[in-house]
């Protein structure tokens, strides 16, 4: 074997993806079933039931105008799931060591863990629009546009998952942000009203929150209807994945959470 | 020569400040078979952990055969392979699995890496539990499973920490016959334990370490030949480092 190591090491990164992989279909229900069950019952109850007595928004039944919310707030959950407890598992059995004591490059294991998060996101998406066809609101008007916010989306909370991941000490501060922050500011991000249903003194805290930017990116790319100018939250996501890669980064340069 | 090991007033403080280790400096030539002693809590694994990339050392320079191994840390971790202390496994895959996974960090093929992981499961005699997940292994197996893992990329300088800790005295004699194989094919060895009679048995050259430095170098015959042997030599080394540590400063 050579001694200098290549300046990628393909092989290596493909072993943390199928690695994960392996872990991750240890627990299919937990990945996969209880997201689809979760967005059923908010198709059914919100979109379909409720939904069925609430006017038409934009021109469309609030079934579809809620579906874009609900599959990026399920996006959003597996991206920051999967990563979070990947890194943290990992730390916690102390076999992260085996991906410190190897020849891989810092970029090579955040990659290795973002593509495991974009593929468990791309199915957690997969499966929502299969359940939502089923009620006859599925509907993609911009095929890249969608692809964009749904990997873009994943690759933020992929990477906020990992600081996370690195940061906790126990279950608990691995849940934290979870409940504080990312479940509350995803149901006022606008995943089942309009801005314009706001209070106005209420609107200024949808324009602070970046969900409403992703909600309302998706929603435009599956339905056509948008509350925002487009380039402003391609922006914001750009900006996010590339904030939080850099810092992500470093704290893997650092050895933050994972090198003693 | 270049040497297989180089580190040069090596430092290691934890976040919390306590010191791992204080000044250490010393060298394995190619082809030795290198025992690294000291009492528990010495710097034996922190050292080992700042070698291999488990920790960041804070001062101090470590070269593996010549490769800076923070500098160019990828280049020299390919030439290590690291048998740790403690269990660092995902302890619901199974033993094939560990052991080819760490052939895939290593950038090995699927069919190099088949070939090598059929060879270190027959060599460490795991073929009839590799499909077994790593928590139903006996002690003794889940060491053997360590010890393949570390082998999986052929490494040129092979870190053991305390190998044959909690294994019967059979697989100790068949490892330290497979280890002498190995260091014999030219394979340098670097060796913690605190079974003496191993030490003796195996190694060419000792370091001793106590309150993170070195207290004594030398080959393993000069430490044999005092009055006492071995085990007289390293209690003399630790306990003088010790008094060293405990008596006020003049």
């Amino acid at each position: 074997m050579s001694t200098k190591s290549p300046l990628v090491n393909w092989i290596g990164l493909w072993t943390i993806v199928r690695r994960e992989w392996s872990r991750l279909m240890r627990v299919p229900i937990q990945a996969f079933l209880a997201p689809w069950i979760s967005a059923l019952l908010f198709i059914f109850i919100f979109g379909f039931v409720v939904g069925s007595r609430i006017s038409h928004i934009g021109g469309h039944r609030y079934l579809e105008f809620v579906l874009p919310g609900i599959l990026m707030m399920n996006i959003v959950n597996a991206a920051f799931l999967q990563s979070s407890s990947q890194v943290y598992f990992s730390r916690f059995l102390r076999y992260v060591e085996e991906a410190l004591v190897a020849p891989l490059s810092y970029a090579e294991m955040i990659a290795g863990v973002i593509a495991v998060v974009i593929a468990r996101s791309v199915i957690t998406a997969l499966g929502i629009l299969a359940i939502a066809a089923v009620f006859g609101a599925t509907s993609i008007d911009g095929v890249a546009e969608f692809v964009f916010w749904i990997v873009s989306v994943a690759m933020v909370f992929g990477l906020l998952g990992i600081v996370i991941g690195l940061w906790a000490n126990n279950f608990e501060q691995l849940t934290i942000l979870n409940i504080f922050f990312i479940t509350p500011l995803s149901f006022v991000g606008g995943v089942f009203n309009t801005l314009s249903m706001l209070p106005p003194w209420l609107r200024w805290l949808a324009y602070a929150n970046p969900f409403f930017y992703f909600i309302n990116g998706i929603r435009h790319a599956m339905i056509g209807f948008s509350e925002a100018p487009q380039a402003l939250g391609i922006a914001v996501a750009l900006v996010l994945a590339a904030g939080m890669s850099i810092v992500v980064w470093r704290l893997y340069a650092i050895g933050y959470g994972l090198r003693e | 020569m270049t040497p297989a090991l180089s580190i040069s007033h090596l430092r290691k403080v934890y976040r919390r400040g306590t010191v791992g280790i204080e000044d250490l400096s010393l060298e394995v030539a190619p082809g030795d078979f290198f025992g690294f002693l000291g009492p528990n809590g010495a710097g034996k694994t922190t050292a080992i952990h700042c070698i291999t990339g488990i920790a960041n050392p804070t001062a101090g320079r470590i070269e593996v055969f010549g490769v800076d191994a923070v500098g160019h840390y990828r280049d020299a971790r390919r030439l290590i392979g690291l048998s740790p202390q403690e269990f660092n496994v995902d302890s619901f895959a199974n033993a094939r699995d560990i052991v080819d996974w760490m052939g895939g960090y290593f950038g090995m093929t699927a069919a190099q890496r088949r070939l090598r992981v059929d060879m270190l499961l027959e060599k460490f005699d795991l073929v009839s539990h590799d499909r077994k997940r790593f928590r139903e292994l006996s002690g003794g197996l889940k060491r053997r499973v360590m010890l393949a893992r570390a082998m999986i990329n052929d490494p040129a300088l092979l870190i053991l920490d305390e190998p044959t800790a909690g294994v019967d005295v059979e697989l100790r004699r068949d490892l330290w016959r497979y280890l002498q194989e190995l260091n014999a094919d030219g394979k340098t060895i670097f060796l913690t334990s605190h079974y003496l009679e191993e030490v003796e048995r195996l190694c060419r050259n000792i370091a001793i370490i106590a309150g993170g430095r070195i207290v004594r170098q030398g080959p393993t015959e000069e430490f044999v030949r005092e009055p006492g042997g071995l085990e007289a030599a390293y209690l003399r080394a630790t306990a003088l480092e010790a008094h060293r540590v405990s008596a006020p400063a003049q």
